[in-house]
């Protein structure tokens, strides 16, 4: 077979030379240098926002509500169940924490937009005390939004969802609540929601209220330990789950470590599908509590020599504690986001020896696995080691 | 605290393919300095994976061509090979079925031309030599392309050498199928992997097409058993073995130059690290508009060249892991293109909506590569390839909206083509599209396929015209931008071109400079001789 008809024309590369060279002649010599597409994703995912907080509230005898506006104006469109990380610095220690944003997102949109985040302090603990002590009215806090992946999808999720929460665990769940009630998400919530005593319930009045005035949401009090209690009572378990359920329903999960075990296992047992059931990201419990962490290590203390381009740094390290709280403690910046070894931002590499990697959301890619590349928040120093992270 | 060197040989912008490739280049060729700054937190770029509920995921159309058997290595194969990089690859089973709806044909085409061949004569008698001999014709000019694009050639010779290349070079995919005048289901049938170059088949020059055609139904394409992210790792890891510096979460901010000729970098968070040799993934619009420190130093040919260049298709894919086998969920291809019309002027003119697209491109890995969930599920990706320019408008409070509606309208015009259920099904859901891309890899307006393959903006001109492209001593681009245009395997070879510019570049230096000091040498003789003569 012969392409007959091009068998003369042999000046194809010319002219196309040709027809390039007078496009480029053409072409305007005015800068255009507007990405608008970059834009839109810097507007949807901002470096580093300043808050301001303009409001502090009890929310519970243990909890307080942070109300933040942004010094720009802006703030970031988010969906209920994301997290916002603040950049802190306590004392010498440089870290980030997340918290799941407990306002609503139609309320970063509208004139005067801001966020809230609701913290729980029941016992000492490091950040939390810092909010309780020392974030008045008027400081200002560095942080970047929205993160995480736990989010009603409408793609995916059914139109009926029970959420589960124990805790301070509730958070995300009142952010959707208040998001229902203003009438920007077509849901049907009901929340079970599990305390120890109805005299502290974190966000109790706010839900029920919302419950009081939205046939779309439900809240469900399960108290733990509160024999005067009217309504349901002892732990979240199978027959309140299904006492509530109705068909085609998403689960969601937001929660302590130990409750989620309990609640994972009652998901299989009602033979709920795997995309039927959400749950956030988990923060790494106590070692004590992490499936096959080599107990007679817990005690050691090694040395991490950290990396960072060409610049050295030799830091103590307690096999206990993650070696992202080891790097934050020498005040050394490493960018952690989900805290539960999911995201992937604290994304570190091995260069030197061993590490126990916690087994709860270990979010790592199989040859990250191979090529000793490991998330910070959730590994464990097990001997000296050598680590590269990056320069922030 | 000092984080980098004073002064590296070469500055890499982007752990992309391209830059990995570039570095691996260089360091082949002796030149183990390299600083490679990236703005992610990981190497690829877009030849990436993620992780969702310990399901990963790839994140890419991830096909990989240039690649070839162990017997019949291809280009990029053969690189990989030389440069020590074990990849595990895994042949995807067929290259594509295609279901065209309005006239409904649906066929399904494996590698190797006398094969599909074969196939399309079982449903179209007869036709079948003409088809060989038209993929023969696409073969004859990838080879000829492979050649020219590394060895200059006088005009007669190439002529004589490369007569089918010649003769085609200037024609559109359109005009040299016609030709052959097969009926149109049989052009149709030919025709879905156009849109990996996109430009309708009426303006796509055929080089372009053909080299697609032949490397694809030649070598079939390959996938890594674990994801493109096990391509992007090797590679890293490599080029950290041979001794460069790389360094995640570094987007660079500036280039700076003096005089026309590069002299170093400046990174957001305000490192300065200097360099002779920078090579850029990023786009040569953004370079000259935003990048070049001080600006005056953009001559104006650049403005006019990136101003006149059309930035090619972006993508809009719905990634799913599904609850249930391929088996079970009655999925039973790995890659079909569907649509309603496979004439590619309407397509294109679809394309340059917000949707509903018609023409799309669906892949289930579990066909290439079974391991790639655990057990009981699927991982399914849909993908449209539109243009930016409509998404160039969209508002922020707007987007979410727009996602949702383009992946569940994608969704339901797979399930109504091919009566596979989805949406019941889905486990994880991501949408993908040009706003994503800059997030992650910040390219130029979320693009992923470079500039677009015109008849006057054509692979062979854009060879012929690499020295007038080129405006700024030091600075050499690698990425989808580049001569060889986009893909995973382009990438590659245009990251290999950049550092051969790097070569060419310090090659002529030390000639100037042995002519220099042979000056120097010659004149100090003579005036050691004038001495001498007093």
């Amino acid at each position: 077979m012969k392409i007959e008809s091009f068998l003369k024309d042999v000046g194809g590369a010319s002219r196309v030379t040709a027809a390039r060279r007078e496009k480029f002649r053409k072409g305007s010599p005015i800068p255009e240098p507007e990405d608008p597409i970059r834009a839109l994703s810097d507007a949807l995912h901002p470096d580093k926002i300043r808050f301001i907080v303009t409001d502090v509230r009890d929310v519970s005898p243990t909890s307080k509500t942070w109300r933040l506006r942004s010094t720009d104006g802006h703030i970031p469109i988010f969906q209920s169940g994301q997290y916002v990380c603040f950049h802190l610095q306590i004392g010498n220690s440089v870290l980030n924490r997340p918290y799941s944003i407990s306002s609503a997102p139609f309320e970063s949109k509208c004139d005067n937009p801001f966020i809230e985040v609701t913290i729980r302090r029941n016992r000492p603990y490091f950040v939390p005390d810092y909010f309780f002590d020392h974030v008045k009215v008027g400081e200002v806090l560095w942080g970047s939004m929205p993160f995480g992946t736990f989010y009603y999808e409408p793609l995916r999720d059914s139109k009926n969802v029970v959420a589960i929460a124990g805790g301070s665990g509730i958070t995300p769940f009142v952010s959707m609540a208040r998001e229902i009630a203003a009438g920007w998400l077509d849901v049907n919530l009901t929340i079970i929601y599990g305390s120890v005593h109805s005299s502290d319930i974190v966000c109790g009045r706010e839900l029920d209220e919302i419950d009081r005035k939205c046939d779309k949401v439900k809240v469900v009090h399960v108290m733990s330990d509160d024999p005067d209690w009217q309504g349901e009572k002892g732990f979240v378990n199978r027959e309140i789950i299904e006492k509530y359920s109705g068909e085609d329903t998403t689960y969601m999960f937001c929660g302590p470590y130990a409750m989620y075990t309990f609640v994972e296992k009652t998901m299989k047992e009602m033979g709920v599908p795997a995309g039927k059931f959400r749950k956030d990201a988990i923060a790494q419990p106590d070692v004590s509590l992490i499936p096959g962490y080599p107990s007679d290590k817990k005690d050691e203390v090694y040395t991490i020599k950290v990396m960072r381009g060409i610049h050295e740094d030799i830091i103590q390290a307690a096999a206990s504690e993650p070696v992202a709280v080891a790097v934050e403690r020498a005040g050394i910046a490493l960018d952690t986001h989900c805290r539960g070894g999911e995201c992937g931002m604290c994304r570190s590499q091995l260069l030197e020896g061993e590490i126990f990697v916690s087994p709860i959301g270990d979010g790592r890619r199989r040859m990250d696995k191979e090529l000793g590349w490991f998330h910070a928040c959730s590994a464990y120093p097990m001997s000296d080691l050598v680590i590269k992270i990056p320069i922030l | 605290m000092k984080f980098y060197k004073e002064h590296y040989d070469v500055i890499i912008m982007g752990a992309g393919l391209a830059g990995l490739s570039a570095a691996l280049q260089l360091q082949a060729r002796g030149i183990t300095d390299i600083l490679i700054l990236e703005k992610h937190n990981l190497p690829g770029g877009l030849a990436t994976s993620y992780v969702r509920n310990g399901i990963e995921i790839e994140a890419t159309l991830h096909e990989m061509m240039s690649i070839g058997s162990k017997e019949d290595r291809l280009k990029v194969g053969t690189f990989f090979d030389e440069m020590g990089i074990d990849i595990d690859w895994l042949k995807v089973p067929e290259a594509y079925r295609f279901i065209e709806k309005t006239k409904k044909i649906d066929i399904t085409l494996h590698s190797g031309f006398e094969t599909m061949s074969n196939e399309i004569d079982a449903q179209y008698p007869g036709w079948g030599d003409k088809v060989y001999d038209f993929m023969n014709l696409c073969n004859r000019v990838y080879n000829s392309m492979n050649i020219l694009s590394v060895t200059p050639m006088s005009k007669p010779e190439m002529l004589k050498k490369h007569p089918d290349f010649v003769k085609t070079v200037g024609y559109s995919a359109k005009q040299v199928m016609e030709t052959y005048k097969f009926p149109q289901d049989i052009v149709d049938i030919l025709t879905p992997y156009w849109i990996y170059v996109g430009n309708p088949m009426s303006s796509l020059p055929f080089t372009i097409y053909a080299f697609l055609m032949a490397d694809y139904f030649r070598g079939g394409s390959y996938v890594c058993r674990n994801f493109s992210h096990e391509m992007s790792m090797k590679l890293q890891a490599k080029v950290e073995e041979n001794g460069a510096q790389i360094e995640f979460r570094q987007e660079v901010e500036k280039i700076l130059v003096r005089n026309k000729k590069v002299y170093g970098v400046r990174t957001k968070r305000g490192d300065e690290i200097f360099s002779d040799y920078v090579i850029s993934a990023a786009y040569p619009n953004k370079v000259y508009t935003q990048m070049i420190e001080p600006l005056s130093e953009v001559p104006a040919g650049a403005i006019k060249m990136v101003n006149a260049r059309k930035l090619s298709v972006c993508p809009v894919s719905v990634m799913m892991v599904l609850d249930g086998t391929p088996e079970e969920l009655g999925i039973r291809d790995y890659n079909v293109f569907s649509g309603d019309t496979m004439d590619t002027d309407k397509i294109w003119e679809n394309y340059h909506t917000l949707g509903p697209y018609g023409y799309l491109t669906s892949i289930c890995l579990n066909l290439a590569n079974p391991d790639c969930t655990p057990e009981g599920y699927t991982q399914f990706s849909i993908t449209a390839l539109p243009l930016v320019d409509p998404f160039l408008d969209v508002k922020e409070t707007e987007y979410h909206a727009l996602k949702r509606r383009l992946a569940s309208e994608m969704i339901a015009n797979y399930e109504e083509t091919t009566g596979v259920n989805i949406h019941d099904h889905i486990v994880e859901i991501e949408v993908e599209t040009p706003v994503t891309v800059a997030h992650y890899v910040g390219a130029w307006k979320g693009s992923i396929y470079g500039y677009s393959h015109s008849l006057d903006d054509h692979a062979v001109a854009r060879l012929q015209m690499k020295e007038e492209d080129h405006f700024i001593e030091g600075l050499e681009f690698a990425g989808a931008h580049g001569i060889s245009g986009n893909g995973m395997g382009p990438a590659v070879t245009n990251g290999r071109a950049a550092a051969k510019g790097v070569l060419d570049s310090r090659k002529e230096q030390k000639e100037d400079y042995r002519l220099v000091s042979g000056y120097m040498k010659l004149a100090d003789m003579l005036n050691r001789r004038k001495g001498a003569d007093k």
